[in-house]
């Protein structure tokens, strides 16, 4: 499903201009992640793509729907939006309940929501802890528990705002793992990250973005290695990146597998 | 982003720069007034001629003119019909109709409760308007209030607009999730539960890590404490404030003596 943003202008109550025309399209089956400096309008960016925020100008379309034409909870049905805080969402007697929470919402018959929280619960191994409940769990579990209750909803895009804060090396991997399950599957996934590293690892695009304007937009290897523009909205490029572009390296590198090729040639 | 903590409205005025008792004063000492004086006009004087000013003085009349023309006069409007229909006193009957009775003394004494009532909350308006409350409290606290007192009136407004917030982005957070909290009215009462539950977990574990926050900065330690601010306490504020007890003083001795 295609996301079609055209120049999108958003501007808070309070007269913050937090967006100033976004155009962007994004492909069905994209791995997309989007950086930039707090405050630069990512949060106020994803929000407008399942409607929880209204185009002050411009229009933002998924597939053939206008999100002005249509409700948060109707637009749920093709994209989910994991929040960054878990805690803010939780609040069934077990984590099966809570993973079954929004495909019921979605009016999908039980049998069909039970397939999907099966799916979900195994795709971010909760499995076992089904019938715990979530603030009986640890934060970096919680944390799991929000990003299986979204998976469970089978939309076609997923949106993560900040998925790796506060988690040990372990669930990063965990999330990484889910993350690429989605791509095999062919959903869209938009990433909101601070963590380049993540980014740089899971990610085929990059956007960087800065004061509600894409500052850039392309391939990761193309945007990770624009270490001038980057540093303007306060993104360091991965360590390995920096380094290959401190040795000159001709290709900018991303990973050590990448690095280790373009150092022997 | 839409969080603020009071009605505080940053600006520089000479009632900004009094000192916070003083304002406190003058509250009770409005209120007093337009309870205690003998004389009926008052309260509707003090309206008029006082509290309309001081909103002008304190350049905050935009602010308090939209609180009043919202919440105060509809409110006291409500209470002056109230009581001009249904309190049972008086002769001068000025008309009847079905079982209410409207007379000439039970519309006199809803006009003046009425005014005391927009006295009351205007003033208090105003206070709120043109004092920081952590303002307020410190010197409050710098005068002997104990701090723990202090610290549940600040707390309790520093709450109530993050949990507004906090209430906000779970109620985005489950609409992201397929919940329906616009149609239907059972629709919306079931929607009750996913947006209550972590509201009020949430807000109980933020008590506690502030409670440890505090704690952490010696809250209870017995020693005396000295403060980052210094609210100055001009001779100007202290006249006043004399003044004003005086005032209400004079107003109840003359209705004693005039009863």
């Amino acid at each position: 499903m295609n996301i079609i943003i055209r120049d999108l202008r958003f501007t808070y109550p309070t007269g913050l201009e937090a967006l100033r025309g976004i155009s962007l399209t994004i492909a069905p089956g994209e791995q997309v992640a989007i950086v930039g400096q707090n405050g630069a309008g990512k949060t106020t960016l994803v929000k407008h793509l399942n409607g929880l925020l209204q185009p002050t100008q411009g229009s933002v379309h998924i597939g053939d729907w206008d999100t002005r034409q249509h409700p948060v909870s109707k637009l749920a049905v093709r994209v989910g939006y994991v929040f960054q805080n878990p805690d803010e969402q939780l609040f069934s007697q077990n984590v099966g309940m809570e993973v079954a929470f929004g495909p019921k919402n979605l009016g999908y018959p039980a049998e069909k929501v039970d397939a999907l929280v099966k799916d979900a619960l195994a795709l971010t191994e909760l499995s076992e802890k089904t019938e715990t409940n979530p603030y009986d769990l640890s934060s970096t579990w919680r944390k799991m528990v929000a990003l299986a209750s979204i998976i469970s909803m089978d939309t076609d895009i997923v949106i993560l705002d900040e998925p790796t804060t506060g988690q040990d090396a372990v669930n990063v991997r965990r999330i990484a793992h889910v993350i690429a399950a989605l791509r095999e599957r062919g959903k869209t996934v938009i990433t909101i990250t601070h963590d380049i590293d993540f980014c740089a690892e899971n990610f085929e695009r990059v956007i960087a973005m800065s004061q509600g304007q894409i500052l850039l937009d392309g391939p990761a290897n193309e945007v990770l290695g624009q270490e001038e523009i980057l540093a303007t909205t306060y993104v360091d490029p991965p360590q390995l990146t920096r380094l290959g572009l401190r040795l000159g390296l001709k290709e900018t590198v991303r990973n050590q597998e990448e690095f280790l090729t373009a150092i022997r040639k | 982003m839409h969080e603020r903590l009071s009605f505080y409205v940053h600006r520089d005025s000479p009632l900004h720069r009094l000192n916070p008792l003083t304002k406190l004063t003058m509250v009770f000492a409005f209120i007093l007034l337009s309870f205690g004086s003998p004389w009926y006009w008052t309260p509707h004087i003090l309206i008029v001629l006082v509290i309309l000013p001081l909103s002008f003085i304190g350049r905050v009349q935009r602010e308090y003119l939209l609180t009043a023309a919202r919440l105060i006069f509809p409110a006291a409007g409500f209470l002056f019909l109230m009581q001009s229909l249904f309190q049972p006193i008086g002769q001068t009957v000025w008309f009847r109709w079905w079982v209410l009775e409207v007379t000439h003394e039970a519309v006199a004494f809803a006009f003046v409760n009425a005014a005391r009532i927009i006295v009351m909350v205007s003033s208090f308006t105003l206070l709120l308007l043109t004092t920081h409350p952590s303002e307020l409290m410190s010197d409050l606290t710098r005068r002997g209030l104990p701090s723990q007192f202090a610290y549940v009136i600040i707390s309790t407004l520093q709450i109530i607009p993050q949990m507004q917030a906090k209430a906000q982005t779970i109620i985005a957070a489950q609409r992201s999730r397929g919940l329906d909290t616009q149609s239907s009215f059972v629709k919306r009462v079931g929607a009750l539960v996913p947006l209550v539950g972590p509201l009020v977990f949430g807000s109980l574990v933020e008590v506690e890590e502030r409670a440890i926050a505090i704690e952490a900065r010696g809250f209870t330690s017995s020693h005396a404490k000295t403060s980052l601010r210094e609210i100055p306490d001009s001779r100007f504020d202290q006249i006043l404030r004399g003044a004003l007890i005086v005032s209400v003083l004079l107003a109840f001795v003359s209705r004693l003596w005039l009863s």
